[in-house]
């Protein structure tokens, strides 16, 4: 029955956003960039693609940031192109993937305000996705105090301020702890409205967001040996939903070395080559594999929210091989060029 | 030649010459310890300026490597985290100390990589995404920056010994061209003096003598005169006395017999 | 001449972003007290007079720094500053960027290495 409905408000949107998907770079698309030798051949090789001229305009010569750049103004401009056509509640779900982006952005501005910065040079620094209309506010206020009172309340994420940090709170914590402690709420906030979306979106979110929020408590378990970071500090940290929650939670927090993690994560089934580095792959090259193949799977399904999702990340780990294949290339490391991750 | 002007000013004696001859002897010895000394630093420094080149073609390498790191991180963690470890910075963990090695008398530093264990601005870096990237990158470029460390040392080692050798060979070439010449002048100088004012001396020993002789000469020659002439008169008188001072004629007129 | 070199303990470095990112993950940052830092980083937007200013605070005013690393492509841009330096502390080297590999004929040093030998 959903699928009846689901076409009357989302179904351009999600036709639009397989219509992207069939654009994403495909092995044999990377198997040509990675012949290239120089980044004038890459370019000509993506013009190729769906990217089209999307670097006919750089004046002077390439560079991986400058191609980095273009590829996500081309990601962002499509993204805000379908935010644009998004009816509730599939425009406060694409509110919510922008979310992620604005954490970023205001941890970007806290920084700056503690140190005294120019918070305007910051705004550049911004990224594009999670931008909001209050965001140049913030740059108005001149200390900590300041920001919290009166400006972060306006923003989109005042909530998971109000629940979890003080103004004080800004000042003393590390900003990573500050990051980290937002996004869990965040995470958790999101995952509630996934739960509430209609079958199957719910369902498939909730497996990525599950896998999301516990990829996020295994890198902060490991990231934190050897730090101040307390067990209780630690719990704070970690979204409380995914495959590991609630026992592999509490395990990873008091986890002090990487055997004690590995045990803890290799206990869920889907997680078991994670701590595999037979074939030269990382920890975090065995998220991003895992993390595309839901992704490919979430595009089975019909009808649901969940493919927008799917192709930001797909789309994410595009550029990010893009940007490594020319990186490989610009510095001529080309025995570690096929280290990216083919979607499709 | 300048010889006459190239000298020091002294007055030319003995005891000068005694020491103009021992700073011939200093500067001879100076000469050669400089010059030994020049030889081993300049030895040195083409050992130095050697690894220079070296190490600066492979710095190429190691920060290529080190970048490519950073790379990995953009690559885990999504975004550029340049200016979140700008602003964490605030204590260096990796700092320098310079200690001195002697060669051939010559101080020279040397930079010595340490770490202060305590100071990691950057332990959270990545909490949540690419931690490990991180750290991984970070030790990349802790070796790159000690490689980077290594060179500076040689550079500035470079530097100071290239104003030591120049100065050291100047001093050679001052010592070899202008004080040893000089005090060879010098003393060539102070010897013709003292051979000049000997033959001076000699010749006015012998004007004197000749002078002397002269002198005597005229005396005897007077003093004959005045005897003849007192002879004539004794003669005269003798005529007189001539019973009374009859030996002493005798002697007189043999004396003049002698004399003459 | 220990004298000098005795109080200099750490590393500034002018240079691209990336370069200045690398070097202070190997931990060279470091505020002063008065929260001035030992590092620039230069973009496009940066002026030859900034950097100028940063290379004299660097070389001559502060006297805490040890050695000052500075983007080969950079330092083309006040070359004739770096041809003119000539003090032994702080070691100023010239090191490659991500972007602009190392070229030992632009390098001051090393062209003073060449000329000393009559090439």
């Amino acid at each position: 029955m959903e699928g009846v409905f689901f076409n009357n408000d989302n179904g351009y949107i999600e036709g639009i956003v397989r219509g992207y998907r069939s654009a994403l770079l495909t092995g044999a698309n990377y198997a040509n960039l990675t012949q290239c030798d120089t980044l004038e051949d890459l370019k000509l090789q993506l013009s190729a693609t769906d990217y089209g001229n999307f670097l006919a305009n750089v004046p002077g010569s390439l560079s991986t940031s400058i191609i980095a750049e273009k590829a996500n103004e081309k990601l962002i401009e499509e993204f805000r192109y379908i935010q644009k056509q998004a009816v509730q509640p599939l425009s406060k779900f694409m509110d919510f993937i922008t979310y992620a982006y604005m954490i970023d952005n205001v941890a970007l501005l806290i920084t700056g305000t503690l140190h005294e910065r120019d918070t305007h040079e910051l705004l550049e620094r911004c990224n594009p996705l999670g931008w909001f209309e209050s965001l140049p506010a913030l740059c108005v206020a001149t200390n900590v105090e300041e920001l919290y009172n009166t400006v972060l309340i306006d923003t989109p994420l005042a909530p998971y301020f109000k629940d979890c940090l003080s103004a004080a709170d800004l000042d003393d914590l590390n900003i990573e702890i500050i990051r980290n402690t937002l996004y869990r709420a965040y995470l958790e906030d999101f995952y509630a409205f996934c739960k509430n979306l209609p079958n199957p979106s719910n369902e498939i979110m909730a497996a990525l967001l599950d896998f999301e929020g516990d990829r996020r408590v295994i890198n902060i378990s490991l990231n934190s040996f050897g730090t101040e970071i307390t067990r209780e500090e630690r719990l704070q940290l970690a979204p409380k939903f995914g495959k590991l929650y609630p026992q592999g939670t509490e395990a990873l927090a008091s986890a002090d070395d990487i055997e004690q993690v590995r045990m803890t994560v290799e206990a869920v089934g889907d997680y078991k080559g994670f701590f595999d580095t037979s074939n030269n792959k990382s920890l975090e090259d065995h998220f991003y594999l895992r993390e595309m193949e839901l992704c490919r799977n979430a595009f089975t399904q019909q009808f649901t929210y969940s493919a927008i999702w799917a192709w930001i990340k797909a789309k994410e780990q595009e550029i990010r091989n893009i940007t490594w294949i020319a990186e490989c290339i610009a510095q001529n490391q080309k025995e570690r060029i096929q280290n990216y991750i083919s979607v499709f | 030649m300048s010889g006459a002007a190239n000298r020091e000013a002294v007055f030319p004696t003995r005891m000068t010459l005694t020491l103009m001859k021992g700073k011939l002897k200093g500067a001879t010895v100076g000469h050669s310890l400089l010059k030994r000394k020049s030889e081993a630093l300049t030895g040195r420094f083409r050992e130095i300026t050697r690894r220079i080149d070296e190490a600066k073609r492979k710095m190429g390498r190691v920060m290529q490597v080190a970048a490519f790191s950073l790379a990995e991180v953009t690559y885990a963690t999504g975004d550029s985290i340049g200016y979140q470890v700008q602003e964490s910075a605030k204590s260096a963990r990796f700092r320098v100390r310079a200690k001195q090695e002697n060669v051939s008398g010559v101080m020279l530093p040397a930079f010595e990589a340490y770490y202060n264990e305590e100071n990691n601005d950057f332990k959270l870096t990545g909490l949540g995404r690419g931690g490990q990237q991180v750290q991984k990158a970070k030790e990349v470029y802790s070796k790159a920056v000690e490689t980077l460390i290594e060179l500076a040392s040689l550079q500035t080692a470079f530097v100071i010994l290239d104003e030591v050798i120049k100065v050291t060979n100047r001093r050679v070439n001052a010592i070899e061209h202008v004080i040893i010449p000089r005090t060879e002048n010098t003393i060539k100088y102070i010897n013709n003096e003292l051979d000049e004012l000997e033959r001076e001396e000699f010749y006015r020993l012998k004007k004197v003598q000749d002078k002397k002789q002269r002198d005597a000469a005229a005396l005897d020659a007077e003093m004959a005169a005045t005897k003849a002439a007192q002879a004539a008169l004794e003669a005269e008188e003798g005529l007189t006395a001539s019973a009374l001072s009859a030996p002493e004629d005798l002697t007189a007129d043999h004396d003049e017999d002698i004399i003459f | 001449m220990s004298q000098t070199a005795a109080n200099r303990s750490f590393i500034a470095v002018i240079g691209d972003e990336d370069t200045v990112t690398g070097l202070l993950l190997a931990g060279t940052g470091h505020l002063t007290e008065d929260k001035k830092k030992n590092f620039l980083v230069v973009d496009n937007k940066s002026s030859v007079d900034d950097i100028e200013a940063a290379f004299d605070d660097f070389t001559a005013t502060r006297k805490d720094i040890a050695v000052l690393l500075i983007n080969q492509h950079i330092a083309e841009k006040i070359r004739y500053k770096l041809d003119g330096y000539t003090n032994a502390f702080p070691a100023v080297l010239e090191i490659p960027s991500k972007d602009h590999p190392y070229d030992p004929e632009k390098d001051s040093v090393l062209r003073r290495v060449r000329r000393l030998f009559g090439e």
